[in-house]
C-alpha cells in the first residue's frame, strides 16, 4: 500500500519535473539559444520605428486634409465660387475626398502590398514602404477625426476671433485647433493604438518587425507558445504605455475645465 | 451740419440675403463719433444681421459700408485690419475657454498690434480693474458667472483700443440679476465717449443712454429718432405696436 503510494507520488513528481524542464527548454530555445532575444529586440525596434514615423506622417496628412476640408466647408460650400482661390479649394477638396474614400475603402494589407510590390518594386528600403503605406492609411482616419474636432467647436469662437481682427489661419491656429485637439485626443489615441497593432501586417510582405520575428522563431523552433505569447505581451505593453501617456496628456489639457 | 470727418460709419443701401430669404432690404444709417445708436426690433427683423454686417461677419449682398472713410465692402480691402478698430460683444460671450481671462484679453493685442506682453498685460489689468474683475485675471472663463463673462468680453474688445463697439444683444443670455452689472459697464463706456452700436431689448438702456434709437422691421429702418421722441412720440403704427408690446 505504502509502496503503491510512493510510486504514484514519484510519477507525479516526474511528470511535473518533465513539464517544467520542457518549459525551460522551450524558453531557452525561444529566447536564449543563439541569442534569439536579440531578434525580438530588433523586431520591437522596427515596429516602433514604423509606427512612430507612420503616426507622424498620419498626423501631418490628417491635419492638412482636415484643414482643406473644413476650410472648404466653411467658405465655399453653399455659395457661388469666387475667383481662383475658391476653385483651387474645390479641386483640393475633391482630391481629399477621393483620398479618404479610397484609403478607407480598401484593406490596409492590400495598400501595403501595392506600395511594396508595385511602387517600391525596385527599392530595397522595405521599412520606408511600410512607413509610407501605414502613414497614408492613418492620415485618412486622422483627417476625419480632426475634422470632427473642428466641427465640434462653437461657431461663436470663430466669430469672436475674427471680430478681434484675426485672419482665418490665425483663428484656426490660436483658437480652434487647440480646443479641437483637446476634444479629439481620445479618438486620436485610439487611432494610434490601432496603428501600432496594424503594423503587424508588415510581416505579410516580409518586413522583419515584431510579428514577423515571432513567427520566424516559431517556425525555426517548432515552439509556438513562447514566441507568440511574447509578441502579444510586447504589443500589450506598448499599448499600455501609450494609453498611460495619453491619459496624462489629457489630464494636463483638462486644466481649463471647471 | 456735420463734416464728413465726424461720420465714423456710413451705411448706404445695405442688403443681405440668405439664399431666398431677404433679410436686409436697403438700410441707410450714419453713426458719428461718440454716438450711441441703439437698434431695437422684433426677433427676425434683421437687427442682428445689420450689426453683423457692419464688421462683415455677415457678408453684405448689396450696398456700401464706409468705416473711417474706407469702403469696407470692397473686396480688395483687408477687413481684418478694420475689424481691429471695431470691437464686438456677443450674446453668448464667446470667450476662449482654453485661455485665462488675461490671456483672452492679451492674445489679440500681442499678436495683432505687436504689443509687448508686459504692456498688453498692464493694459488688460487696468481694464479689468475698471470693471471690477482684477481678481479674476487668472481664472478660466468656465469659472465665471454670466455677467462676469460678459464684462470680460467687453474689456477683451476694449483691449484692442477700438474706435467703435458693436454690441449684439449683450444681455439677452444673462440671468436677470446679472443684466444690471453689464449695462452699468456699457453706460460708463458711453459716458466716456465711446461710439457704440447696440442691438438690445433693454428699452431702459435705449432711453437712458442712446443718442439715437433705430427701429428695424422686416429688413428696413422704419423709424429713427432721439430717445425722448422715439419713446414719447412714435410716428409709425408698426413702432407704436412694437412699443405697446415691449413697454
Amino acid at each position: 500500500m505504502q509502496l503503491f503510494h510512493s510510486i504514484a507520488l514519484s510519477a507525479e513528481v516526474n511528470g511535473f519535473q518533465k513539464f517544467f524542464s520542457e518549459l525551460t527548454d522551450s524558453f531557452d530555445k525561444t529566447f536564449i539559444y543563439q541569442d534569439r532575444w536579440q531578434f525580438f529586440l530588433d523586431g520591437l525596434l522596427a515596429t516602433l520605428r514604423i509606427a512612430f514615423f507612420a503616426a507622424l506622417l498620419g498626423i501631418l496628412l490628417g491635419f492638412l486634409i482636415a484643414a482643406v476640408r473644413s476650410t472648404h466647408d466653411m467658405r465655399v460650400a453653399g455659395r457661388k465660387s469666387r475667383g481662383f482661390g475658391d476653385v483651387l479649394l474645390k479641386i483640393l477638396n475633391a482630391l481629399c475626398n477621393i483620398y479618404i474614400t479610397v484609403i478607407r475603402g480598401t484593406p490596409a494589407v492590400i495598400q501595403l502590398m501595392i506600395m511594396y510590390f508595385i511602387i517600391f518594386a525596385n527599392s530595397r528600403n522595405k521599412e520606408l514602404a511600410a512607413v509610407l503605406s501605414f502613414g497614408i492609411n492613418s492620415g485618412a482616419y486622422v483627417a476625419e477625426i480632426v475634422r470632427s474636432g473642428i466641427m465640434s467647436i462653437d461657431k461663436g469662437q470663430f466669430e469672436a476671433s475674427r471680430s478681434l481682427g484675426f485672419n482665418y489661419s490665425s483663428t484656426m491656429f490660436h483658437i480652434i485647433l487647440p480646443q479641437a485637439f483637446k476634444n479629439i485626443l481620445p479618438a486620436l489615441g485610439n487611432e494610434f493604438i490601432v496603428l501600432i497593432k496594424e503594423t503587424s501586417v508588415a510581416a505579410y510582405v516580409g518586413i522583419s518587425e515584431l510579428t514577423y520575428v515571432g513567427n520566424l522563431i516559431r517556425s525555426r523552433t517548432y515552439e509556438a507558445f513562447f514566441p507568440l505569447i511574447a509578441v502579444a505581451l510586447i504589443y500589450l505593453a506598448i499599448v499600455m504605455i501609450l494609453t498611460f501617456l495619453l491619459k496624462k496628456l489629457e489630464r494636463r489639457l483638462r486644466n481649463s475645465d471647471h | 451740419m456735420t463734416t464728413n470727418q465726424d461720420v465714423l460709419i456710413k451705411v448706404e443701401g445695405l442688403q443681405k440675403s440668405f439664399g431666398d430669404l431677404h433679410v436686409l432690404k436697403g438700410i441707410d444709417a450714419e453713426i458719428k463719433k461718440g454716438d450711441v445708436m441703439v437698434v431695437v426690433g422684433a426677433s427676425g427683423s434683421g437687427k442682428s444681421t445689420f450689426l453683423r454686417c457692419l464688421n462683415r461677419l455677415e457678408e453684405p449682398t448689396g450696398g456700401r459700408i464706409t468705416f473711417e472713410g474706407v469702403d469696407i465692402t470692397d473686396r480688395s480691402v483687408d477687413i481684418n485690419k478694420h475689424r481691429q478698430k471695431m470691437g464686438m460683444v456677443f450674446q453668448q460671450f464667446n470667450l476662449f475657454p482654453h485661455k485665462t481671462v488675461l490671456q483672452n484679453m492679451t492674445l489679440a493685442p500681442i499678436k495683432l498690434l505687436k504689443k509687448k506682453r508686459k504692456e498688453a498685460e498692464q493694459t488688460a489689468m487696468e481694464l479689468l480693474e475698471r470693471v471690477g474683475l482684477a481678481d479674476k485675471a487668472n481664472a478660466y472663463p468656465g469659472q465665471l458667472s454670466g455677467g462676469q463673462k460678459q464684462r470680460v468680453a467687453i474689456v477683451r474688445a476694449l483691449a484692442m483700443n477700438p474706435d467703435v463697439m458693436l454690441f449684439d444683444e449683450p444681455t439677452s443670455a444673462l440671468d436677470p440679476e446679472m443684466v444690471g452689472e453689464v449695462l452699468e459697464v456699457m453706460k460708463k463706456l458711453a459716458k466716456e465717449g465711446m461710439t457704440m452700436v447696440v442691438v438690445t431689448h433693454e428699452m431702459g438702456f435705449a432711453r437712458e443712454v442712446g443718442t439715437s434709437v433705430v427701429f428695424v422691421d422686416e429688413g428696413v429702418i422704419v423709424e429713427q429718432s432721439a430717445p425722448e421722441e422715439f419713446f414719447g412720440n412714435p410716428k409709425s403704427p408698426r413702432l407704436k405696436d412694437f412699443l405697446s408690446k415691449v413697454l
